[in-house]
């Protein structure tokens, strides 16, 4: 089995580490990574900037400790992955 | 996806939620049924909003306070209604000086899925390439130019399989029913076993390629389309890149996906190894709702 590495892809999506150190020669590697990237571009939107916890218990152990109210995002299916 | 595409792409309401709130995001789908400490502590909070029958959907925006009173309640997705809430709750909010955090007791494992160890996480993400009618109205150009999240979960063992030029049955059926769908304007149908008319998917030196034909028994929904991937893996064996993309013609639509383009329109979906750096990728799959067992093994 050949191993096809494949980086550019990664650098491309912001993919720390090994996926960044190896060869970009994998034209057609790239190319794929490329197009998959271009679907998630409204993974840099602005909501994603906000601190989203998914764990109502550790919102709220927060909140104690940081003394703030809690803000809810609920939804049918999960709002941060789902839809 | 309203919501991120509006309310939250609002700069006032980002600075709000940043600086005098704590932000969560949950399921109540899950939530409200969860027997466990996050259940009771969701079910004190929502029980004192308009959405108190927890039979029902409790959607909605909810500002509370650490001990669980309802400080505000809106299921409007509009941006300036939630900055008024989020300006009021802010100025009027007193903690309490003895409150505790909240310890967690017990777990509701039925909706608690977890990743499988040596699993790993791929992003999903579909987007319509195409069909609708152009459009002045705001809300609707949303939809249309909609991206769909949802993840992937890949197992240990089919890692492995995928490596020896495999690719498991259980894995194929996984990405068909419940990936290859259209979930850019709401929750989707996933495929029956009974829609899934046609498959082929194959490995070879790192290559992924296949079709689908997936169509509901009167035809009024179905998606044909092809798969090309890229896979590479580890020292450990385990994958270190899933790249797939998915490209092909959908049609129709489900109870909560309603107006798709008319007849047949290119829909995309690609997937891509998630690296955990986004709170999403902590997320379980849509497809595993309720059931994590059917979903791993459909």
């Amino acid at each position: 089995m050949i191993r096809t590495i494949g980086t550019i892809c990664g650098f491309l999506l912001g993919l720390g580490g090994a996926w960044t150190s190896v060869s970009a020669q994998d034209s057609g590697l790239s190319q794929l990574g490329q197009q998959c990237a271009a679907v998630g571009g409204d993974d840099q939107a602005a909501w994603r900037t906000i601190d989203w916890q998914t764990d109502l218990i550790v919102a709220q152990q927060r909140a104690v400790e940081q003394q703030k109210p809690l803000f809810i995002w609920a939804m049918d299916g999960h709002p941060l992955g789902c839809t | 996806m309203l919501d991120r595409a509006s309310t939250f792409a609002d700069q006032e309401v980002l600075a709000l939620l940043k600086d005098k709130f704590v932000a969560v995001a949950i399921d109540q789908w899950y939530t409200r049924r969860q027997q466990d400490s996050e259940g009771e502590f969701w079910r004190k909070i929502a029980g004192q909003s308009p959405r108190s029958d927890f039979r029902q959907t409790q959607q909605g925006l909810f500002l509370a306070g650490a001990d669980g009173s309802l400080l505000g309640f809106t299921n409007n997705r509009g941006p300036e209604r939630v900055r008024g809430l989020l300006q009021q709750a802010a100025r009027d909010y007193t903690p309490l000086a003895d409150l505790k955090p909240l310890e967690r007791q017990t777990t509701d494992a039925k909706y608690k899925a977890e990743l499988p160890p040596g699993a790993v996480v791929v992003r999903v993400r579909a987007r319509v390439d195409g069909g609708y009618a152009p459009t002045d109205d705001r809300w609707e150009a949303m939809f249309q130019s909609a991206v769909s999240r949802d993840n992937l979960w890949i197992t240990a063992e089919e890692q492995a399989a995928l490596a020896q030029g495999i690719v498991p049955e259980a894995l194929a059926l996984r990405i068909l029913r419940f990936h290859l769908v259209d979930n850019t304007r709401g929750e989707p149908p996933v495929w029956t076993k009974e829609e899934v008319r046609q498959w082929s998917l194959s490995v070879a030196d790192g290559q992924l390629t296949g079709t689908a034909h997936l169509e509901t028994a009167d035809g009024s929904r179905g998606y044909q389309a092809t798969l090309r991937g890229e896979l590479a893996w580890g020292a450990d064996g385990g994958l270190s890149q899933f790249h797939l993309w998915v490209d092909g013609q959908f049609w129709g639509s489900g109870p909560f996906t309603r107006q798709p383009p008319p007849g047949k329109f290119p829909l995309v979906i690609a997937f891509s190894l998630a690296d955990g750096t986004d709170a999403a990728d902590a997320i379980a799959p849509h497809g595993s709702r309720g059931w994590l067992d059917g979903y791993l093994k459909p």
